[in-house]
């Protein structure tokens, strides 16, 4: 921190400086490259994040284990939700990835986005997880306010063909299968880079 | 409460229309009780029910009923329990309360009898107040007949009793008829000029227990009362004045219900954990809305809240003709201090905020959708999990130590084409590339869901890591199994 009145106002997080760094509190990816290229460093604490995926299961979960298994393991615990799941979030896998499987919540729903703002809005939640294919701007608006309310970190899964649409969240990923990992290409990020990198996983398949 | 016969008949009624209980005594039908308006045509209880109708052609009546008339009373002495435990019926129209100790807290008798007047309201009667020392005493203040000389009450100390009871009616004490008759002859109609009868004589003549009814009356004998034991379920029922169609009515109309069992449990220190709503029609059966809190509730906005919900997920057959409210068993309350920190900051608890998201979308999506997860040590990947109650204080469970377990499972095994046979990899969405495998997973006696599996990772030609798995036995079919996200 410096004792400059001007640096300290500009590290106001609420504060929004173009490209510049404005110090938002973020979690650590758990890939040092990602880390790089997002704001703050890290996923945001609060915040609605998009993850734009050419179809279920590419890769998009794992590359939200490392920061999953960091929120579970917060004291106190909250919860993490995940609302209208593709298949069955396996319990052992989570368990063996270091993420507390007794602080799931599993919602089966036709209307994620109700389900999605109860859970952002709530404050009962670390973070939620949803499947959306379906949504629109305007909701994705909603699920933004209710992750300001709830101080919540909400993820929504969608399809590739979204990312022409204007996206209120605060942070856009579409991610691709390349490899043993995936490409991740930064679509719109508040302060951070745009650009693409590539990630490997390890060797475990985890 | 004088008017209890007729406002166990007529709930909510119009004062303006001349309304009457009436009951057969000898099979003539007579006037048991009338509303303001019949009185002020000149219907009077005791009347026959002919001559009534002349004094008043559009006289509406109905037929007394004792089960209403007891179930009423039993609501007020339950609804009273906010005030005081110790509360006692005294059929078939009265209820007494043990103040003494609640005087303080409610800030007098002026506020504490204004409370009782806003309970007997919310139950829907009228009551007349009395205060004495002693249980007869109030009762017999209670049913003194209104504009009476001696009224006193409240009566707060014992010097003050017999003073105060002496000019009131023997009646009030519900003697029996011929006791009454004969002491009338004797010229004694009043309680004191009862008491001052020497006690030997008095006894001789009308029996021990006359005399002591007169101890307990005056506390020269104790008079203990059985407290009424509060129902551990809650149940009420309601009639609409119109039949219910519409689920805004309907939550509308169940509101002062849920009032009236958030003031039951007030006076039970209790909370429930289930509520069920029953919505009865016309014919057939009633539709039933189930409620299940994930942690005890009491109030009424957030249960109401929850019901309206569930409502709006149902679908009515018929209108609603009635409504009945039942509560499972009731538990005592559990009170928590507020947190100084909202959940999320530092430091901050988690809440009640889990158990309510967790009502709410229950209440809405339903009971099944909305699930925990919890371990099983079992070595079959279907059977190594289970569904869970999210709120239940338990482990995680444990599990089988196994590494490379997909973070998807599908609920039910996809089975996958292989054009050669069993024997040929499978194709899903093309070609599937092997980079792990075979893992075997064998076994299952126990349960008659035997297993005998290979396992692979395979990528498919969309690059998604595939859990899939061979069956041992012939014909050897391919099925996915877990997609590794």
């Amino acid at each position: 921190m410096s004792d400059d009145p001007l640096a300290r106002l500009l590290q106001h997080p609420a504060l929004w400086r173009g490209r510049s760094a404005a110090r938002l509190p973020t979690w650590p990816t758990g890939f040092p490259a990602l880390d790089a290229g997002l704001p703050g460093g890290g996923w945001p604490c609060a915040g609605l994040i998009e993850l734009l995926t050419p179809r279920a299961g590419v890769g998009e979960l794992r590359l939200l284990v490392p920061v999953l298994a960091r929120l579970s393991a917060l004291m106190p615990a909250r919860w993490l939700a995940w609302i209208a799941p593709p298949f069955e979030p396996f319990a052992p896998a989570l368990a063996e990835r270091g993420i507390a499987v007794e602080r799931q919540l599993v919602v089966r729903t036709a209307a994620p986005l109700w389900a999605m703002e109860q859970a952002l809005g709530s404050g009962a939640c670390e973070a939620a997880l949803a499947w959306m294919p379906r949504a629109r701007p305007r909701g994705l608006r909603r699920l933004q306010l209710a992750t300001e309310r709830g101080r919540t970190l909400g993820i929504v899964f969608r399809d590739s063909l979204a990312a022409r649409e204007p996206s209120p969240a605060v942070l856009r990923l579409a991610v691709v299968p390349c490899g043993a990992g995936v490409e991740v290409s930064l679509l719109k990020s508040r302060g951070g880079a745009r650009g693409t990198l590539c990630l490997r996983f390890g060797d475990n398949c985890a | 409460m004088p008017t209890l016969v007729f406002d166990a008949v007529y709930r909510e009624a119009d004062a303006s229309r001349p309304l009457a209980v009436i009951e057969s005594v000898r099979r003539v039908q007579r006037i048991v009780i009338a509303g303001r308006a019949a009185r002020a045509r000149g219907v009077a209880p005791g009347m026959a029910l002919a001559v009534a109708l002349t004094l008043e052609p559009r006289l509406d009546t109905r037929d007394r009923d004792m089960d209403a008339e007891r179930a009423l009373l039993e609501r007020l002495a339950a609804a009273a329990g906010e005030l005081t435990p110790r509360v006692s019926l005294e059929p078939p129209d009265g209820v007494l309360l043990e103040v003494r100790g609640s005087l303080a807290l409610f800030g007098g008798v002026e506020a504490l009898c204004a409370r009782v007047r806003a309970v007997c309201r919310r139950v829907g009667t009228r009551a007349r107040l009395a205060l004495a020392p002693t249980p007869l005493a109030a009762l017999a203040g209670a049913r003194a007949p209104r504009g009476h000389a001696a009224a006193p009450s409240p009566v707060m100390h014992r010097a003050q009793l017999i003073g105060a009871l002496a000019p009131l009616p023997l009646a009030t004490l519900r003697l029996p008829q011929d006791t009454l008759a004969r002491l009338a002859k004797m010229g004694v109609t009043e309680i004191g000029a009862a008491l001052r009868l020497p006690r030997a004589g008095f006894a001789r003549r009308f029996g021990h227990d006359t005399l002591a009814t007169l101890d307990r009356l005056v506390g020269r004998e104790a008079a203990p009362r059985r407290a009424v034991v509060p129902r551990e379920r809650y149940r009420a029922r309601a009639e609409p004045a119109y039949e219910l169609t519409s689920q805004p009515a309907l939550v509308a109309f169940l509101a002062p219900m849920l009032e009236a069992l958030e003031g039951f449990l007030r006076g039970r220190q209790g909370s429930i954990t289930a509520l069920e709503c029953r919505l009865h029609h016309r014919g057939g059966a009633a539709t039933r809305c189930r409620l299940r809190f994930a942690q005890p509730a009491f109030a009424a906005a957030p249960i109401g809240f929850l019901l309206a919900e569930r409502l709006a997920a149902t679908t009515l057959a018929a209108p609603v003709m009635a409504c009945e409210l039942v509560t499972s068993r009731l538990v005592p309350r559990r009170s928590a201090s507020a947190a100084l920190w909202q959940p999320g900051e530092h430091g901050g608890g988690p809440g009640n905020e889990a158990p309510e998201l967790i009502e709410r979308l229950r209440a809405r999506l339903g009971e099944q959708s909305v699930y925990g997860l919890c371990l099983v040590p079992e070595h079959r990947p279907e059977a190594a999990w289970r569904i869970a109650e999210p709120l239940a204080h338990r482990g995680a469970g444990t599990a089988v130590a196994a590494d490379r377990r997909p973070l998807w499972l599908l609920s039910t095994p996809l089975p996958l084409p292989s054009p050669a046979g069993g024997h040929a990899w499978p194709q899903y969405e093309g070609p599937l590339e092997k980079l792990a495998g075979p893992e075997r997973i064998e076994t299952g006696w126990w349960d008659d869901r035997d297993v005998a599996r290979d396992y692979y990772v395979v990528r498919s030609r969309a690059a998604a890591l595939l859990w899939i798995y061979r069956e041992r036995q012939p014909p050897h079919a391919w099925f996915l199994h877990g997609v590794f996200g």
